[in-house]
């Protein structure tokens, strides 16, 4: 009875989520798009850090090659949307590949401090290769061309920009559900739990932490491939460390336990800092307040300690 | 029957009256224009000094019948120097605010990633301060002007008083983004036309924009053969930079010293005497350089309002307001095509004299400053400004063809 509540609360929720451009002012929709976005990439960080285990510093890196690689290929290439979304989705697994190599091996802090590290490598690279990343200013003035598989949309216009994003993240969110559920996700949540027993079960941890890091890396390009023709630029701090911190606050402040967690997380965390920076320019000093204040009591994030709250009185 | 038809339109006629005084009413609401400024970190002082020259404009117009008899009403928001939070707050102030039109950009990397939206918004800006030349020029379009002085003039200017000089082998030390890596290339190209001979070093100098540390750069540069310095350095970097400066003695070298925004009055405000004599300082507005009845009393108001001498962000934002203030009331109305379309070739009486917007590219015809840095000032507390050159602004401006701006 009670997850067919839930189930049509969801559903009231992606109704309202498609009804956005026609309820809300037109400014919302920049938000909710923003949200979607953001709740893509938080999602996408929670496989490794909810389910895995592994607090990674370094996933900036993936949402921005995907920022970059959709701003090139618009660029120079004037590719259709979609086919931008794949080079960003397969640059950023590239990169992902390439790192989770290196770091998958570590632990704990360690594994922090690695990601960290090669986050702001990339970070480095993409400051300073001016001819082809435009240094700190990053690369702008592109224009939106078609989107593919012979669809009319206009992606300039930001209502249709955002159904775009919508059914994006929704498949997107579907695909990692199906993996966060599947055996293959059963397992990584075993890992976070017990990595020794995992492995005395006769299942290699470091190449099943290798892929939760690639498919976590992938996601998080496509939400970068999202983010730059939103932005309408592709610039150096998607890829700092502080951007890093943001699907990890993002994760911690909706819930890690729950699937939909980190998209809670996004939707507070834009619309506090939209509503916040209307009255005050010390936006994170508020943010610091709340955090502390859901790590000290509601360990669960907002969705975990509504949903646990839900369950516990109603019965 | 009859009498229905009679209630009905006199039911109609009342309507009718009410909705008049309802449109009336509804003129009464204010302008709503949208600021755009950096406002925390090492620059924040260009925007409170661009507000103070906003809030100057608003008050005098305000206090005059408003625009269109209606009054203005300034909204800013924080751009950070960045441009992707630039362009989130200028969707912020049109969709959200409502705002009739636009003011503002600091950076020119803001003004890069911003200028291209401006059609999306359907909305005039008018950018007061971002001098990089491509938002009139490869970027440009219908809804972007701009009042202040560009890169391109600047540094055309900046060739010219280069070429007097003695200096022949030159670098730079400029911001490491698009102000001033553009800044040297310009500098660079037009010298070497008026001067072939002169040496452009390859080894130059751009330390991260809001670095607090310019050391390594300073010894760089008085350890190489330079003897001529373009240095593009702004905001609260230059403060530091010119008292580091000083700590390594890199004004007692022997070198031609040429600061493309130093004699901006943020920068000689916050440093007084520690400003040294005798380097080559520009400005897009000198206060001091022109004579005219506008600036007189800009001048005057602004020093009796808050104490010091308006700076060029402080004119180009004042300027702004009165050239939305003309265009408004050319178009009648506030509606953001139309007033777009009436700033395209407008000219204006500013502080800076006569200021056209041409029609090509949108760029305002305004001239740079250039003088050396004298004695202080008995009342103001800044360095003077000697040898001051005026230059024209049409002769330094690139044609119309040469930006490569098509509208």
């Amino acid at each position: 009875m009670k997850s067919k509540i839930l189930m049509a609360i969801l559903a009231l929720v992606i109704a309202g989520l498609i009804a956005v451009p026609w309820i809300a002012s037109y400014f919302y929709v920049f938000i909710f798009t923003e949200i979607l976005i953001l709740g893509l990439f938080a999602a996408s960080f929670n496989l490794i850090f909810g389910y895995t285990g592994m607090l990674s510093f370094g996933h900036a890196a993936f949402f921005g090659v995907g920022s970059y690689a959709t701003a090139l290929v618009l660029i120079h290439l004037q590719w259709p949307f979609l086919a931008c979304l794949l080079v960003s989705m397969g640059a950023s697994a590239l990169l992902a590949l390439v790192i989770g190599f290196l770091s998958v091996r570590l632990n704990e802090v360690y594994f922090a401090m690695l990601t960290l590290a090669f986050g702001m490598m990339v970070f480095a690279i993409a400051y300073q290769w001016r001819s082809v990343t435009n240094g700190s200013d990053g690369l702008a003035g592109f224009s939106l061309g078609s989107f593919g598989l012979g669809l009319d949309l206009t992606l300039g216009n930001p209502s249709v920009y955002y159904h775009v994003v919508l059914g994006i993240v929704a498949i997107a969110s579907i695909v990692l559900y199906v993996i966060c559920r599947s055996s293959f996700g059963m397992i990584l949540k075993a890992i976070r739990q017990n990595p020794e027993r995992v492995s005395f079960a006769g299942l290699n941890v470091r190449t099943y932490r290798l892929v939760a890091f690639v498919i976590a890396g992938t996601f998080a390009g496509l939400a970068g491939g999202l983010i730059a023709p939103f932005l309408r630029v592709a610039s150096p701090e998607l890829l700092h460390w502080s951007m890093s911190a943001e699907p990890v606050l993002m994760a911690i402040l909706g819930g890690t336990g729950y699937f939909l967690g980190p998209f809670v997380g996004s939707a507070v965390f834009v619309l506090l800092e939209t509503w916040i920076t209307s009255f005050t320019e010390s936006w994170m000093l508020v943010l610091g307040i709340i955090l502390a204040l859901m790590v000290i009591f509601f360990r669960k994030g907002l969705l975990g300690t509504l949903i646990d709250w839900w369950m516990e009185v109603k019965k | 029957m009859k009498t229905t038809r009679i209630k009905n339109l006199l039911v109609a006629m009342t309507a009718a009256t009410a909705l008049g005084t309802a449109t009336s009413g509804y003129a009464e609401e204010p302008i709503k224009i949208g600021g755009l400024y950096i406002l925390s970190g090492s620059a924040a002082t260009y925007g409170e000094f661009a507000q103070k020259g906003i809030d100057l404009a608003v008050e005098e117009i305000n206090g005059s019948g408003g625009i269109l008899g209606r009054d203005i009403e300034m909204i800013y928001e924080d751009t950070q120097g960045k441009a992707s939070v630039a362009i989130q707050a200028a969707r912020k102030l049109v969709y959200s605010e409502g705002v009739d039109a636009l003011v503002g950009l600091d950076s020119s990397g803001v003004a890069q990633g911003m200028v291209p939206t401006m059609p999306e918004l359907q909305k005039p800006l008018i950018i007061t301060h971002a001098a990089t030349p491509d938002v009139t020029g490869k970027l440009c379009n219908a809804f972007t002007y701009r009042i202040s002085v560009n890169v391109a003039q600047n540094m055309k200017a900046a060739a010219m008083v280069a070429a007097e000089t003695d200096a022949t082998n030159w670098t730079t030390i400029g911001p490491d983004y698009a102000f001033g890596h553009q800044s040297w290339e310009f500098f660079g190209n037009y010298l070497k036309e008026t001067k072939p001979d002169v040496n452009l070093m390859s080894e130059t100098n751009f330390p991260r924009f809001g670095a607090e540390d310019f050391t390594p750069f300073i010894d760089r540069v008085m350890d190489s053969d330079a003897d001529g310095v373009l240095i593009s350095v702004w905001g609260g970097d230059l403060v530091n930079f010119i008292r580091q400066a000083n700590n390594r003695g890199f004004f007692e070298k022997d070198m031609e010293l040429m600061f493309t925004v130093g004699a901006a009055t943020e920068v000689l405000t916050a440093l007084g005497d520690e400003m040294p004599e005798g380097v080559h300082l520009s400005t897009r507005y000198w206060y001091e350089a022109y004579d005219n009845d506008i600036n007189d009393r800009f001048v005057k108001a602004y020093i009796d309002a808050y104490g010091n001498p308006p700076s060029y962000n402080a004119e180009g934002a004042y300027a702004a307001i009165y050239a939305y203030k003309q265009a408004m009331e050319a178009a009648g109305t506030t509606d953001g095509p139309a007033v777009a379309k009436a700033l395209s070739g407008m000219t204006m009486e500013a502080p800076n004299g006569t200021v056209t917007f041409r029609k090509g590219d949108n760029q305002a015809m305004v001239s740079p400053n250039w003088g050396v840095s004298g004695p202080m000032h008995p009342e103001h507390g800044i360095r003077t400004l000697t040898n001051l050159q005026i230059f024209d602004g049409e002769e330094v401006a690139r044609t119309v063809e040469e930006t490569g701006c098509k509208l």
